[in-house]
Parts: structure tokens; sequence; C-alpha cells
């Protein structure tokens, strides 16, 4: 909301700069930034247009001699608003305009022009440039500018939260400023006046729950015209247009007081009744903005007993609405249940400021005083009278609840004292009624901060006024030690750094996707009932379609050489409801082109399955220690694929990404790789202990076996052989170079194998290894019907 | 053959030895071992000296020693130039080519910004807490005293997945679900991804990741929870920041209040999270007695801090995969 200084100051009197009251009002808990302040200009000046004459040689421009107080200039103006008579901002050459737009005198089009008539734009106040700022005439030329116009304008705009419907209001910010600064709080004039007539009409609610009160009457003898210069200004600081008389005094009274007031055209009331009930089935009304709505079932209306007339607390019916020929009306000041008006707004999608207020909560006690606040307005400025005596319905009143407040509870919440009067002279001037007992006060807070309802409601206004700088900061620690480790996912953190040590960059990736690409994993994924877009309407099943597009959009701009990991949530259903989906911790890794690159030094290596099947055997094997199985596997996602088995229990996949998978991401790369597993299969082997093994000192014994082989036979089938038949004196065994010659005939390939002995209670002789030797030369030998080359 | 040939005949064997010297370790040790070892050659002329005479044995002994002496020091300088490499005797070798570099890896941003954030709660007693991001209505919102069809709903713009299940808009959904397992005392950061429904710009995406802590206790005052963020905000944007308490609103804290740090490039105050002490009704909610227990409690977003920290100027930033982005965080 947008809150004019010089409105302000009806209220309550204060010397703040525009800068100064933001801050204030900040720390009073209205979040307020400067909206508009006018910096000093200087040579910009009330002008007025003397008279105007088409330009010689331009259809579109006109020559205006302006007169600035002292001496009359000849201006080119294009403005097509630009008349003689107006009252005008001007610029006069030397002066300089925000944006440093310096102002020099200029020939345009053959004919001389000195200094500039200027827009709303151009000053800075607004976005406004259709045409120039036509001021009031009664601002008396050669005025400076920034003098008299820079309070007029002068604004904040807040941010107001929910808590605060009070705050919606000039008044309401008043008032937090009088508390605070601890002046006297001036109220608007709103006297009740005695009615020229004696015209009632029936005015009833369905349920006074919906709308507990429901003020109105009756004026006629209305002269609609525009609004006077003072209240065209303020609407306009606050960021209205002024409309005409009738219509600015309802806006006004709405920006001053918060209360929302409508007024119809008392002549166009077929019916001159209200009744405010709930929609039936296949109701439609045309509202002010001319848009036929059609509302909901139980959706509040005002009626005029039969049709609709009002969408009630949100917006005004077309057919009452109030014109130029109007003379006599009806003013209404209601107070309708807040979760109705959110729900009738929500289910019609609309937010207006009335129903930003009533959703919020307005101060049903307050209708009265806004009701009599219109009406002296009407009077005072359409010549209007009061033909009908107020018809206030209000069965049944609306109280505050009573509430204690503990000193004791203030001071622990604070964390220091604060004393009595400070406390007492805070929630007076806030509106509280207060009687105080020992120890303890009993506050009735006022009914226009309707979300005061307990205890602690009291204690933040009472902080909140204290200011939160005031209270001392505590800054010691408190409370039993907690025994444990403080991260339950700690465990995480070493996949995080064996990935990084490897090479690998981490990525973040969005976890909503398109619907293709969320079960391109095959996994049903949970759906958003109202997604962003189509392609933020998933979550992601894997990580590896991040990866994918990561990888993609890397080698389009320039990196072919990629290594990226993710660790993050994926999460699938198989139902419906938070007991049928799953939310999985998940790594993956993905990598393309080189690992390291071909250099002076010699080839590089690429990427490949087996600089996957590496890095899962460095993390699972060698860091856990523990058991790895890659098991052949079909998996949309790999051309090539393997399960990932980690101490027998199943999580996730590894392999060489299938063109599927890049083509539904559309990708045309090839030779990417990849892995993913979660977690939960086995993270609780993790929690292990880790223990010293006494090192083992005895030599190792290195033994080579270079077998003939089959070119079918899978050195790995081979390299589990020889373990098995390695008992524990094997404590490593591993393919050293693979062969090929013709002469060992078609199709053959000689292996060899690099085995270590060692025992760790002996120095281990030949007697002990030749047996293990034998025996893996003749498993070999048969298994495979390979022949050991001596 | 004289003693003084045999020396001879030694040295002439043991210069030839060297002339090629051995590149293996156990090559090197073996010829070692031929002429100075214990049993070696250099010794064994040594023990003849037993049937020299009287007068022969000084002049033996100082040929013997002279002999040993000098082999030891061929033999070192030999050892000597092996190990400065053999390529140093390549006139060709050139140490200016590039090393043998290996790839390098990085931590992402938010990851590096999390665990700061991590490691200076924990320092001062808090642990970390994790829970679900799909969660339903209730612990997400009604628990946390959001009521239904309140406009304090409208704060956070929530992704629905059923009427009443939601992507956590907070990971303060964690808050509920630690305190209905546990008896306070109560001490815990919560990080974790939250969703919002925004369009997405420069400043705000749809989803981010929040820092959450709560600390649950008999006293427990605002005092204290100033101290506790004063001490995580200078220690992570240091010791001279200026910083304020501002009040401010959220449903589920009461007094609550936004914590605001002074940029002096930026010449303004910006906001970098929200906090406040504990409202009863959250207490209440899930079976704490608010006459007894009090807390405080507050929740940072890490991309927003992360951003402050590396001046990152745009928020897509963080979910691009980009490594031009990501290879600046080391």
């Amino acid at each position: 909301m947008i809150i004019s200084k010089q409105w302000l100051k009806d209220f309550v009197s204060f010397d703040y700069s525009t800068e100064e009251l933001a801050d204030m009002l900040s720390l009073l808990g209205l979040e307020a930034e400067v909206d508009t302040e006018i910096a000093p200009m200087n040579h910009v000046v009330i002008g007025k247009v003397k008279k105007t004459e088409k330009h010689p040689n331009a259809d579109k421009l006109k020559l205006c001699t302006v007169f600035d107080g002292i001496d009359t200039h000849q201006v080119v103006c294009g403005a097509p608003n630009v008349d003689a008579g107006q009252t005008i901002v001007f610029a006069k050459e030397g002066a300089v305009l925000p944006g440093n737009f310096k102002l020099k005198k200029v020939t345009i089009r053959g004919v001389e022009s000195n200094g500039m008539v200027c827009s709303e734009r151009e000053l800075g106040l607004s976005d406004e440039h259709e045409g120039i700022l036509v001021l009031d005439d009664s601002f008396e030329a050669g005025e400076s500018f920034t003098d008299v116009i820079g309070p007029l304008r002068a604004s904040v705009e807040l941010d107001i939260t929910p808590n605060r419907p009070d705050a919606f209001s000039h008044l309401g910010v008043a008032r937090d400023i009088a508390v605070k600064s601890q002046q006297e709080l001036i109220l608007p004039k709103a006297l009740p006046i005695k009615s020229t007539g004696n015209t009632i009409i029936p005015i009833q609610m369905e349920n006074a729950d919906d709308c507990p009160r429901y003020i109105g009457g009756i004026m006629n003898n209305i002269t609609i015209g525009p609004s006077p210069q003072w209240m065209v200004d303020r609407l306009q600081a606050a960021g209205q247009r002024s409309i005409n008389n009738l219509v600015d005094i309802s806006n006004y009274v709405l920006l001053e007081l918060g209360h929302p007031t409508h007024i119809f055209d008392y002549d166009k009331l077929e019916q001159k009744e209200i009744l405010v009930r709930r929609a039936k089935s296949d109701e439609t009304i045309v509202t002010l903005d001319e848009e036929k709505r059609k509302v909901s079932e139980g959706q509040l209306l005002i009626t005029d007993g039969k049709t609709p007339i009002a969408l009630a607390g949100i917006m005004g019916g077309h057919g009452s609405a109030v014109s130029e020929k109007t003379t006599s009306v009806l003013i209404e000041s209601a107070y309708f249940d807040p979760v109705v008006i959110r729900k009738g707004a929500k289910s019609l999608s609309m937010q207006t400021e009335a129903s930003k207020r009533f959703e919020r909560g307005v101060d049903p006690n307050g209708a009265d005083f806004a009701f009599w606040r219109v009406v002296n307005l009407i009077q005072e400025l359409t010549g209007g009278e009061l033909s009908s005596p107020i018809m206030d319905v209000y069965p049944n009143k609306i109280g505050a609840p009573s509430i204690t407040l503990r000193k004791s509870e203030l001071n622990l919440i604070a964390g220091c004292e604060i004393d009595n009067p400070f406390v007492e002279s805070t929630l007076i001037s806030l509106g509280f009624e207060l009687s105080s007992g020992k120890d303890e006060w009993t506050c009735i807070p006022p009914t226009f901060r309707p979300d005061i309802e307990r205890e602690i409601d009291i204690i933040e206004e009472i902080i909140r006024v204290f200011g939160y700088d005031n209270i001392p900061t505590d800054s010691h620690l408190y409370g039993p030690y907690r025994m444990g480790e403080p991260d339950p996912e700690a465990f995480l953190n070493p996949f995080r750094h064996i990935m990084v040590g490897f090479g690998y960059r981490q990525a973040y990736n969005n976890s909503l996707q398109n619907e293709n690409v969320s079960q391109l994993s095959g996994k049903t994924a949970i759906p958003m009932m109202n997604p962003l877009s189509t392609e933020m309407a998933f979550l992601r099943t894997s990580l590896l379609p991040g990866l994918i597009q990561n990888i993609d959009f890397n080698t389009k701009n320039g990196s072919p050489d990629l290594q990226l990991f993710e660790l993050g949530n994926v999460h699938h259903k198989w139902g419906e409801g938070l007991d049928n989906l799953d939310e999985s911790l998940t790594l993956a890794g993905m990598a393309t082109g080189s690992y390291s690159s071909a250099s002076v030094h010699g080839t590089g290596v690429n990427h490949s399955i087996f600089t996957m099947k590496g890095i899962l055997s460095q993390m699972i094997e060698s860091h856990l220690g523990f058991r790895l199985e890659l098991k052949e596997a079909e998996h949309s996602g790999f051309s090539l694929c393997w399960s990932i088995v980690i101490n027998g229990k199943p999580a996730g996949f590894m392999g060489e990404i299938s063109s599927s998978w890049m083509k539904a991401l559309d990708s045309n790369l090839s030779s990417v790789f990849g892995f993913e597993f979660s977690f939960k299969p086995w993270q609780n082997m993790l929690k292990g202990k880790q223990t010293f093994k006494p090192i083992n000192a005895y030599p190792k014994v290195p033994r080579s076996l270079n077998f003939v082989m089959d070119e079918s036979v899978r050195v790995g089938n081979v390299l589990s052989h020889i373990k098995q038949k390695g008992k524990k004196l094997l404590i490593s065994a591993k393919p050293d170079d693979i062969f090929r010659d013709e002469k060992m005939g078609e199709n053959k390939k000689s292996v060899t194998f690099t085995l270590e002995f060692q025992s760790p209670v002996k120095t281990l002789e030949d007697k002990d290894v030749t047996p293990i030797i034998d025996e893996i030369i003749d498993v070999v030998s048969n298994k495979f019907d390979a022949k050991l080359r001596s | 053959m004289s003693l003084k040939d045999k020396i001879e005949s030694v040295r002439n064997q043991f210069l030839a030895d060297i002339e090629s010297f051995p590149t293996s370790q156990q090559e090197i040790e073996d010829l070692r071992v031929t002429y100075l070892g214990r049993k070696g050659q250099v010794a064994s002329l040594f023990s003849e000296m037993g049937s020299l005479s009287a007068e022969e044995r000084p002049k033996a002994g100082q040929w013997l020693n002279q002999l040993k002496n000098e082999l030891t020091e061929q033999f070192e300088s030999k050892v000597n130039e092996a190990d400065k490499g053999s390529k140093s005797h390549d006139p060709y070798f050139d140490p200016t080519l590039p090393g043998i570099a290996p790839p390098l890896g990085s931590i992402h941003p938010l990851e590096r910004t999390l665990q700061e954030i991590k490691n200076i709660f924990t320092s001062i007693g808090f642990h970390i807490a994790y829970g679900p991001e799909i969660d339903d209505d209730y612990h997400n919102f009604s628990a946390l005293n959001f009521p239904e069809h309140h406009p304090a709903r409208d704060m956070q713009d929530t992704f629905f997945v059923t009427p009443d299940t939601v992507l956590r808009t907070h990971t303060s959904n964690v808050q509920i679900h630690l305190m209905e397992n546990e008896d306070p005392p109560i001490r815990h950061i919560v990080p974790g991804r939250v969703y919002r429904n925004e369009a997405i710009s420069f400043k705000s995406y749809c989803l981010f990741h929040q820092v959450e802590g709560i600390y649950v206790d008999k006293n427990v005052s605002f005092g204290e929870l100033k101290g506790v963020l004063e001490y995580f905000v200078r220690q992570m944007f240091g010791p001279k920041v200026k910083m304020r308490f501002r009040p401010s609103f959220f449903p589920f804290t009461e007094p609550s209040a936004e914590v605001d740090i002074w940029s002096t490039e930026r010449n303004q105050w910006l906001e970098i999270l929200g906090c406040g002490m504990v409202d009863p009704a959250v207490f209440e909610n899930v079976g704490y007695d608010s006459s007894i227990w009090h807390g405080y409690a507050f929740g940072m977003g890490v991309e927003r801090i992360a951003m402050l920290k590396y001046k990152i100027d745009d928020i897509r930033h963080f979910y691009q995969g980009d490594i031009r982005f990501l290879e600046q965080f080391k």
C-alpha cells in the first residue's frame, strides 16, 4: 500500500524525511520503502501557458508561450494536451531533470525552443508520458516545483503482513507513528448529522454470521463533478487516479480509514431494499469492471431482494453503479466475515482493495465512523443531503476478548525488564482498555486489531514498540549437551569428497521436470496439481536426465570433456497418499570426452564404462570396504548396462547412456557414461566402526601367470576363479597385459595375471605358494580351456 | 699374485663394472655388496692381511684403506648421479613441458554455503535434522499455525500434489515432526529443499534450499535469539557487519522479526533471514505445554546467503549445471 506523507500529517505531527519515515515504519513492523521523493531540481518552476499556436513546420508540434513568473519563453511542445491557460511545470534552460537530462536552448524544425513543458515521467513522478502534467491553477507561476509539489507527492510503499489489517490505512499507520513517538493521534472528521428526510428501506441479512453488520444511508441532491485538488493530490500520491467527486470519496475513505464502503446509485435499484444472502446456483452478475461473472453457489451477495447488485466485500455491480448522472445514492458501510470474503474472492480469482481488507478483518465497530466520514464528505463536496436516518443493522455486537498479560511472561520472552509505565502507555495509545492487577494487567484490545487474541500477541505489540534493537543481546549458550553425531547425513560427506577428488563437479538440478522426462526411468513420477508449466509438472524420478541436460548444455558451450555429479532426492509413487510414495537420496555421476586428455606425455584416457567402474570400485570397495557386484542388466537409460549391487543389495545402475534417452532429452551426443545409485538399501550398513588392523610386515610374494585362452573367455570370470583358489594368502590378483599374436592361433589371446601372496603370520616360502599356483593353473586350464605359457 | 696386484685388479674390475652403472635399486645394491659388502671383495682383501708379515701390514693397511675409500667415494658419486635421474643426462630433456594434471572437481556453491551454515550452528550445540519434501497440509501449514482460509497462506505460493498434500514450502514441517517425536529440550537446524509456485526470474526459482533452526527450552528469550543470530551473521559475513532486527510476521513465531544486514556496496539494508519466538499455538499442536516451554526459531535461504556472499546476481545460475559457473567454486 502506498502511504502519502502529507496525508499522514493530518493525523500525527512529525518532521521526518521520507527516508527516515520509511526506516521508522520498518522498525515498527510495517516494512516500508520510499516510493516517491522529489529530489531538489533547480530551474524547474511552476509556469503558465499564455498562448499556443501551430508550429509553422510541423503538424504535431505547438509553439507555446510560457510565463515563469518573471519572463515569457517560447517553447516547442509535442504534447497533445497542452493548451493556453494551463498551469504547468516548466523546466528552464539550465535545468537538470532526472536521468541527468540537461536542458539547453535548441532549435526544433527551424523554431527556437527555450526550455520544456514537462510530463510526469520527465519529472520522475511516474511513468505517465502521454501528455504534460497539468496542475491546479492555484499554484503561482515561478514557484519552485520541488518546494510546492515535493511535499504533495512524497510517499512510502508498505508491504503489510497479514496480521496487520489496521495498517491498510493512513490512519492506522499514523497510529503506529503516534504510539512510537508519543504524539497524539488526531482523528478525521466523521460527525453524525441529522437527516432531512425519513426514507427507510428494509435491510436484512440471511445469516448474521456472514454479515454481522450492515449500515445503509440514502443521500439526495448530489452533484457529480471533479474532486477538489487536495483530494486529487492525495489520491495521486497514494497511487490512485481521480475519477469524480463521488467515486473518489469512497476510495478516499478506504485509503484513509481502511474501511471499505460502497456507493450504489439509489435510482438504479429496482427494488428499494437490501438483502445480504448466499448465491444460489446459476446466478450471474456484471461487476463494475463490466465483466459478466458466474458466481458459485455460496458466494455472498448484496441483492435488492431479488437480483444481485454487488459481490459482498469484493466489488459492486455494474447495474447499480454511480455515473455522471447520479443524484441520489445508497451508502453501504458493512462488516463481512473474513473467511467468507476470502473464499468468495478466491473462487472468483479476484482480489480488490475491498476484499484485501475484509479478508484480513476490518473493524466491525468502525463501520459507523466510516459511514459518517463518507456522509460528511459527500455533503461537503457534492452538496448531497442525508435523506434517511442511519440504518444500522447489527444484531450481535462484536467485542474483543479480555486477555491477561503477566509481567513475568513479558520479561521472560523479552529477556529483559520492561517497566510498567512503558507497558501501560504503549497499550493505551494502541487503543487497548487496561486495568492493572498485581504484576499483571487485564487488557481488552481494540476491535480494529482482530489479530490480538492471546497474551503473546500483546507481548509482541509491546516489544515491537519498545524496539527490537533496544533488547539486550544475550550471547550465552544455555541448555544441556546433546549426545551423538550432530549430522545424521554426515555419512554423505565422503561421497562428495571422493567425487570431487576424482575430478567431478557437483551440480544441483531442478526437481521439477516435464512428464516425458520424469517418466523416462520407468517409475511413476509424482505430478503437481497446479504446476508452473507443463515443463515443470512432475517430480524427478532419477538424477540422470538432469545430468544429461547439463552435459549437453556444456558440450554446446565448448566443453567436450566433462565429469559431473549430483547428490539429491528423487521421488516416485506406486499409489495415492503419503504412504505410497518414496523419497530417496541418490548419487549420480556422469562423464563424457576424455578423463585425461592426450598430451605431449602420451595418449590420454577417454571416458568409458571402465572409468565409471573404476570410480564405483574405488568408492564402494576400496573406500567403504563393501562388496560391489556389477551384474549385466537391462535399463532403458543405458545401452550397455550393469546393475550396481552393494553388499548384496541392488542399489542402482551404470553404463553407457542409451541413444533413446539422449534423444528424449534433445541431445545428439554419444559416448556419455553414467551411474546412479540410492543409499537407502544399504545405508544402515555404513554405521560400522572403523578399527585399526595390525600392519602386515611379512614380505609379499609376487607371481605372474600367463595363459593363452579363447577370445570369448572373460577375464573377470578367470579372475574370480583365481581369487577363489587363492584362498586367504592371495591378497591381490589382476590382469596386467593382454596380448594377441597370430602364432597363438586364431581368436586367441594371451593374458598375464599378476598375483601377490602374503601371510599375516609368517614369511611365505615357495612350498607355501607353489601348491596354490598349481591349483590355480589347474582350474584355469580346465575351466577355460586355457594354456599356460612359460 | 701379490696383494698389490690383487688390489689393482679389484680396482680395475670395479671401474669397469660402474662404467655402465645399473639403474635398478636391486642391481645397485648387488654391486655394493660385491665390492663393499661385509663379505665383498674389499673385505676379503682385508682378511688376507692376517697372512702378511708385521712389516708388510702397515703398508698393506694403507693401500687397502685407500682402495676402500676410493671405491666408496666413486660408488656414492655414481649413486648420486643415478639419483638425479637418467633424464638429466638426456641433453634434450625438457622440463618446461606442462605437467600431467589430474582433472579438478568442485563442490557446488550451495553445498559449500550449507556446509558453512552447518558448521557455525553445530559449533554452538545445534544438531541437524532432516525431513520429507512431500508432506501433508497439517505439517506444512496447520500445525505451524497457518489457519485454513487465512491470508497468511498467501505468503507462500504452494505446489499441491493432492488437495491435502504439498511440496513443502519451508523446512519448518520438520520442526513439527521433530517435536512430535522428541521431548524438549530441542536444539536443531533443518536444511533441505523447499518449493514455491513462483514465476522463475533472476531473483526467484520454483525451488530453493532453506535452513531452519529451532531451540526449545524452559526459559528462552528474544535476547538469546538475538545472540545466536548475531553470532551466525558475524561468523558468516564478518565480525564488522552491521545488522538489525525488524518486526515482522510469521504464523509460527511471535514476536517475529526479519534480520537485515547493511550493504555498504548497495547502500541499503538487505533481508537475510526471518526469525521469532515459537508461537505457543505450535507448542500446543505438538503436545508441549506452552506454559513451561519457550523457544525461538529462524529460517534462511541458502541461495540468498550464497548470492550475497559470492555476489551472484541471478539465482538461476545455481541450477543450470554450467561448468563456467561451477568451476569458480573450489
